[in-house]
């Protein structure tokens, strides 16, 4: 046990004492890197004044997803119209666990995922392996450094990390449990806690992976990756790698490479293991984010199938077993009923596996992995060419003839797709309905059980779209990690000052109600304004699906620096942590705050400066909710596609209240009122063209300069007319004094300013004289924070 | 019981009752203050044609997903308001809300053209803590979280129908 105290001062009888720090259990070494700040390791408690503030403005608004509780023998109580249950707790507050429940869940799969890294490297590298990112980067892991207040130095200098994480979530589990916390702004702080660890596990884990695996080291030029389900090949055998926990492909690779047989067999992966093998391995390929993974394995064409943990179907048995693949579990975590074999002769498990003795294994020692996939994609790679995987041209007209318009396919369908309908047309012979199901659906099989004459509904879509299918070939950037230091050096200013207008981070799963084609949109339009844009996950792999009219992806079009106009494949759902790093840099680096065990001061800058935005369009899985929570916490916000709302919790502003929108200037200590800027700090859109003008207003800051402004709202004019063609009812908010204005458009909008909202203009300068929120004042120093107040 | 669109969407024991195109307008008619919110699936020519008939009788109708470049093509947007529906219910939620007319609150919320999910969410909220509003789907879905609901529509013409007699209804006022 390890127990710290703190003595700010003591006297007594000739003795005085002052910034005494005592440690019981274990030295740990004070560096004179950066003077320690307030909350190191810190508890929930340590930054629930920070939460409360935020909580303040951005008020949780609830929409339950279900009105009663179940989860002790009590109920089921019915707590509809905010009644509490036989607990005491209300329905506000079990929205609130509930999201705490997705948030400790969602941190516990990336924190898990981290430990069973560390375990993995340790063995094979040993703790002395060195943290080095190469000479760019000084500052190795701002969120840990934040946090944690330790400046790693080596990959045992995560062990206190990880127990910190792995203690605070336990803690944070158990307010879960009935009869523990009751007020639902508790939960959300203890949620924005666990974002928070969310994030620092995440940062952990990335960088683990890339120092023991050499995984690029933010090179903005790293090399293309070939992806897409048309890339996979019926000629070669394919080992089909699914999951996030990148070890068991790695060892595919490198037995692979050590037996020459890089030409001879593909590694082809899906979701985030796809890209983190491809850091290490330039010939795999990507082959589709999560909602494709029913797609990629019904195509047929994966030989094997590797699983390792996370967004796995939890059917993933049989469905391997429907294409005559064989399957391999390699984590304990997500073993699927499989027998474990990790002590056997491998050539023992090869035969059974070939033979078809059994349908799969559980293997949990990654280098017998790659030996075992390997030999058995060679030797079931013939044999598996008579599977049957979709149904033939006669077959499809047969199964859609059977539809019988029911319509329970529509129930059942979380897209709510009209599949009777382009039945309907299929059957004289027009297949175009069926083939724009292909994009929007996300094989969730939902709509196969419903089926009353038993319609492989999910298949007939797939042969219906095997011309977009045959066609689906792409490039992705491959991750490249972390941002330098040097990247930030030019970019800080311009970003704090708003003449880069913002850093969009498009993340995330892609549950998307209109295919992934969204999320490309806007990254293009963002892209094309000179706007920093960060990708990862699901969202980084989806974007190179699409091409422009010169034939080309965003990633050849556009540069992978982080700098304007660039577009900034970071990696893995883990290698999100590089994004929150990046807001933290601007803070440490441009604006010299120090990092050490300093959250909320962080926080303050990035909410007050750095105009960030999060997207998760497609957010579906708890992990979802977590990553989006802790960027919420560090000030970032974020817009969910329509699917978020089932998340239960929002955080959304008011810009009509003008008692939420007061800041203090830290050099006085007045209070400021200002314009609602960010005005949410988690906000669902219904459609994208609603999203991509709402994305430009979240990146507005009290900070901007007047030039920065002007930009930011040139854009937030520009997208509302292009994508709503009206101007917003919100705009003037933002105008602090004529400067702000866009140049292009002045005299209009001073017109409109005077016209619509009755402001006074001097027409003979053109100054505005009377109207907005509050005039700029370079010298206003925005905090939220007292104790940041200089005087 | 009717089946909710997305069919494992039962939220509780308080579900919409199912209600005819007469009942809805028997309940409408009964409002001090109705608002009509309309989204993304008016880009459907032959129902945006409806809602503005409905904008034309005199309600009060806000397009939220984006949809209000609907109305600007058609001429309507200076008849509508726009906002995130996200928002939008966020300010519904607030009794004291003091309304796009800055009169006040309204009492009875129309759902018409949304997303099913993103609708049906933005209607649990209302239920459960908008105890000041009543709230209506007219849309082709069944909508559990909502005060009173139509039936499942699949078929246009129905729905068409239905929302015909409500326009002609209200009109005959």
């Amino acid at each position: 046990m390890k127990t710290k105290f703190n003595i700010e001062k003591f006297e007594s009888q000739g003795i005085s004492l002052k910034n005494l720090e005592i440690f019981i259990g274990e030295v740990i070494e004070e560096e004179d890197w950066e003077p320690m700040g307030p909350y190191p390791f810190p508890s929930a408690t340590d930054l629930r004044d920070w939460d409360f503030k935020i909580l303040k403005r951005y008020k949780p608004f609830y929409a339950p997803y279900d009105d009663t509780c179940s989860l002790c023998t009590l109920g089921k109580c019915d707590l509809t119209g905010n009644k509490k249950g036989a607990c005491g707790i209300d329905l506000k507050a079990t929205q609130g666990r509930i999201v705490l429940l997705a948030c400790v869940v969602g941190t516990s799969a990336h924190v898990a995922h981290a430990r069973h890294l560390y375990h993995d490297i340790v063995k094979r590298y040993g703790k002395d392996l060195p943290i080095d990112l190469g000479s760019e980067i000084e500052v190795e892991a701002p969120l840990t450094r934040l946090i944690t207040g330790i400046r790693p130095k080596t990959v045992g200098d995560f062990e206190p990390v990880l127990e910190y994480i792995e203690e605070q979530l336990v803690q944070m589990a158990d307010a879960l449990h009935t009869g523990q916390e009751g007020s639902y702004l508790d939960f959300e702080s203890k949620a924005l806690h666990v974002g928070m660890l969310d994030s620092l596990g995440k940062e952990v884990a990335d960088i683990l992976q890339i120092v023991a695996f050499n995984f690029p080291k933010g090179d903005s030029d790293v090399h293309l990756v070939e992806m897409g389900i048309g890339t996979m090949s019926p000629e070669r055998p394919t080992i089909l790698v699914i999951g996030h926990n990148v070890p068991p492909a790695l060892d595919i690779a490198d037995y692979l490479i050590e037996n020459g047989l890089e030409d001879k067999v593909d590694i082809a992966g899906i979701c985030c293991t796809s890209l983190d093998i491809t850091r290490y391995y330039p010939n795999a390929k990507i082959v589709a984010a999560l909602s494709h993974q029913i797609k990629a394995i019904r195509s047929g064409l994966a030989d094997v199938i590797v699983v390792d943990e996370q967004c796995i179907r939890a059917d993933i048995l049989e469905q391997a077993r429907r294409v005559r693949a064989p399957l391999i579990a390699t984590m304990d975590k997500a073993l699927h009923g499989l027998k474990d074999r990790t002590n056997d002769d491998v050539d023992k498990i090869v035969e059974d596996l070939v033979s078809g003795k059994v349908d799969g294994v559980a293997i949990l020692d990654s280098e017998k992995i790659g030996e075992v996939a390997v030999k058995v994609a060679l030797k079931v790679h013939e044999s598996r060419k008579d599977v049957k995987s979709l149904p033939s041209d006669e077959e499809l007209k047969e199964l859609v003839n059977k539809c019988i318009h029911c319509n329970r396919c529509t129930l059942a369908c979380p897209q709510n797709l009209k599949i009777s309908e382009a039945n309907r047309i299929a059957k004289t012979g027009d297949l175009s309905k069926l083939r724009e199901l292909y994009e929007s659906c996300i094989s969730c099989l939902r709509c196969e059980q419903v089926c009353p004459v038993n319609i492989p509904i999910n298949d007939v879509i797939m042969k219906a779209a095997m011309p977009l299918i045959r066609n689906e070939k792409g490039k992705v950037r491959a991750g490249r990690g972390p941002i330098k230091d040097t990247e930030i050096r030019n970019v800080g200013a311009p970003i704090v000052l708003g003449t880069i207008p913002g850093i969009i981070a498009a993340i995330g799963c892609d549950n998307n109600p209109r295919g992934a084609k969204d999320v490309w949109l806007l990254v293009k339009e963002f892209l094309d304004r000179r706007f920093i844009v960060t990708v990862s996950g699901c969202a980084a792999i989806n974007l190179g699906l699409y091409k422009d009219e010169d034939g080309e992806t965003l990633y050849e079009k556009y540069p992978g620096e982080f700098d304007a106009g660039g577009l900034v494949n970071v990696g893995s759902c883990v290698a999100n942590a590089h994004i929150h790093g990046a807001a933290i840099k601007v803070a440490s680096i441009f604006a010299r705050r120090k990092l050490r065990g300093n959250y909320d001061e962080i926080a303050d800058y990035i909410l007050n400066r750095v105009g960030a935005c999060g997207v998760a369009w497609g957010a579906y899985s708890q992990k979802a909710a977590s990553i989006a929570t802790g960027f919420n916490r560090l000030g970032v916000p974020a817009v969910v596609g329509p699917h978020g709302v089932k998340y239960r919790r929002a955080y959304l502003g008011r810009r009509d209240r003008e008692e939420d929108w007061t800041l203090y200037n830290a050099r006085d200590g007045s209070e400021v009122r200002v314009e609602p800027a960010p005005e949410h700090l988690l906000v669902a859109a219904e459609t994208i063209e609603e999203a991509i003008p709402l994305v430009a207003k979240l990146c507005m800051r009290p900070n901007d300069t007047p030039q920065g402004r002007q930009i930011k709202l040139t854009h937030y004019l520009d997208l509302s007319m292009k994508y709503l063609k009206k101007y917003p009812e919100d705009w003037y908010l933002f105008v602090r004094n004529e400067a702000d204005l866009p140049l292009a458009r002045k005299e209009e909008l001073l017109k409109r300013l005077e016209d619509d909202y009755g402001w006074k203009i001097d027409w003979k300068t053109k100054r505005i004289l009377e109207g907005p929120i509050r005039k700029v004042d370079p010298s206003f120093d925005p905090t939220n924070l007292e104790r940041l107040i200089r005087k | 019981m009717e089946t909710p669109y997305d069919i494992g969407n039962i939220p509780g024991p308080k579900m919409a009752r199912v209600v005819t195109p007469e009942e809805f307008v028997k309940q409408f008619k009964k409002a001090k203050k109705p608002l009509l919110i309309v989204g993304s699936e008016i880009s459907q020519e032959e129902l945006r044609k409806r809602v503005e008939k409905l904008i034309d009788l005199g309600i009060t109708t806000v397009a939220t997903g984006g949809s209000i470049r609907y109305f600007v093509e058609d001429g309507y947007d200076e008849k509508v308001e726009v906002a995130v529906l996200h928002e939008l219910t966020n300010m519904l939620l607030d009794e004291n809300w003091k309304g796009f007319d800055g009169e006040g609150n309204y009492d009875f919320v129309i759902f018409l053209g949304i997303t099913y999910y993103l609708a049906s969410q933005m209607l649990s909220a209302l239920k459960n803590f908008a105890p000041h509003i009543k709230t209506a789907s007219i849309e082709r879905y069944y909508h559990p979280n909502a005060d009173i609901s139509f039936k499942n529509q699949f078929k246009d013409e129905k729905f068409f129908q239905m929302v015909d007699e409500i326009i002609d209804k209200i009109g005959e006022e």
